[in-house]
């Protein structure tokens, strides 16, 4: 347990930074910006603790999304109509980008004239696509489910 | 009788302005990154406002039509919507307003001025700000994905200089996909060339996550969401433009790794 705490206090240190830099990109207030990193790092912490129980990425990143869409719900008389986008941004250092990435390379690389161990790296680019899809899949279930069935306020 | 004076033409020309102004509210809050389903509630929301019933409402990639319907006069109009992005604050804002209208008792005009001061004084944080958050972003990204310490600032400088860059070229009107391509290429080139610098032993990985400020995380959400929601066609077209966006970016960083010599 006290090993595993140094990396999941890091994973929620970034995982708040990056939501918190994400959030100003998507133009939230000074005071909105505490809060989505508040939603990053506790996606990120259940995502870790998830991964650490040997969850899958796509499982963990399920339940992830869930705990802190609920957790924006529970705040919403504190955050307003505004809890659904600060869940979304807790979620944003979890979309798989450099996944995406990487199945795309793996598909150009597959374009060369003589491509040295095609079938490896279209099997690697298709896993990587399919957890992508996957991922994405389980952040948009998992922030959606709970905002629909506690009926959050979008006005 | 003249058709100025026609007591249907006035009734029409009095829709249309209800019409346009709600669909106005529709396009503004589209444009922030609203989900369609939020879109269209706003919409109803000014138009019921307004004392108009809406029949119905369409929203596409580039455009939103509305037909409302007041006392045996009904008509359609459409509006086209600018390039969709993500601006929280304006959003809010303009959700604001949707519900303050409801309510009854705000003019045409009032809502209009409205709409109209909002786009103009909602504040945005300044370039510079939002580049060093991005940067900061890509590196707090880069360490989730396992760059080492050496990459940091590096992955940091890269992302904040493409988002500086990016977001200058965006206003100058360059075109989207072109931008994610070239700023792809430039910030991972960038991170790659400072990791190189630094001897960092996670190159490949630091070029990676100098360019996670081009992936469309809201717009792949909102993908999601609007199809849930029932509206798979703007959904599939946010899908295709995620995906878009994603190969001009892999187009980038496969540039970037050639001219490093990582691919080989």
């Amino acid at each position: 347990m006290w090993d595993f705490l140094p990396h999941l206090l890091h994973q929620a240190l970034f995982g708040a930074a990056a939501a918190a830099g994400f959030g100003v990109l998507f133009n939230f207030g000074l005071r909105a910006l505490p809060w989505c990193a508040a939603a990053g790092a506790l996606a990120l912490m259940v995502r870790t603790g998830g991964l650490d129980l040997a969850w899958s990425l796509e499982g963990a990143t399920f339940a992830a999304a869930i705990v802190t869409s609920c957790a924006v719900s529970a705040l919403r008389r504190v955050l307003g109509p505004a809890c659904n986008a600060v869940a979304l941004a807790g979620c944003i250092p979890m979309v798989p980008g450099a996944f995406f990435g990487e199945a795309l390379l793996g598909f150009f690389a597959l374009t060369a004239p003589h491509p040295a161990d095609a079938a490896e790296i279209f099997v690697a680019a298709a896993e990587h696509i399919i957890r992508v899809i996957f991922t994405l899949a389980a952040i948009g279930a998992g922030l959606a489910i709970p905002a629909q069935l506690l009926k959050n306020q979008d006005f | 009788m003249e058709t100025g004076d026609d007591p249907v033409v006035i009734r029409h020309r009095e829709l249309e302005r209800y019409a346009n102004t709600a669909l106005k509210a529709g396009r503004i809050m589209m444009e922030s990154g609203a989900s369609v389903s939020v879109v269209h509630r706003g919409i109803t929301m000014i138009a019921r406002g307004f004392g108009v019933e809406t029949i119905g409402l369409r929203s596409g990639y580039t455009s939103i039509a509305m037909t409302v319907h007041v006392a045996d006069q009904t008509i359609t109009r459409m509006l086209q919507v600018g390039r969709l992005g993500v601006n929280h604050r304006l959003d809010l804002a303009v959700r604001q307003l949707c519900a303050r209208a409801e309510r009854g008792g705000m003019s045409v005009e009032e809502v209009e001025a409205e709409l109209a001061r909002l786009v103009r004084e909602t504040p945005r944080h300044a370039p510079w700000f939002t580049a060093l958050a991005v940067g900061l972003a890509c590196a707090s990204f880069g360490r989730l994905l396992g760059v080492d310490w050496l990459a940091f600032g590096p992955v940091w400088l890269a992302g904040a200089i493409g988002q500086y860059i990016r977001h200058h070229l965006l206003h100058r009107g360059v075109n989207i996909f072109i931008v994610a391509g070239a700023i792809a290429f430039l910030s991972a080139t960038l991170g790659g060339l400072g990791a190189i610098a630094l001897q960092s032993a996670t190159v490949q990985l630091a070029m990676m996550a100098s360019i996670l400020l081009l992936v469309p995380g809201v717009p792949s959400t909102n993908a999601q969401t609007d199809i849930m929601d029932g509206y798979p066609t703007m959904g599939s077209a946010r899908a295709v433009w995620v995906l878009m966006i994603m190969l001009f970016a892999a187009t980038g960083i496969w540039f970037a790794e050639e001219l490093l010599g990582m691919r080989s």
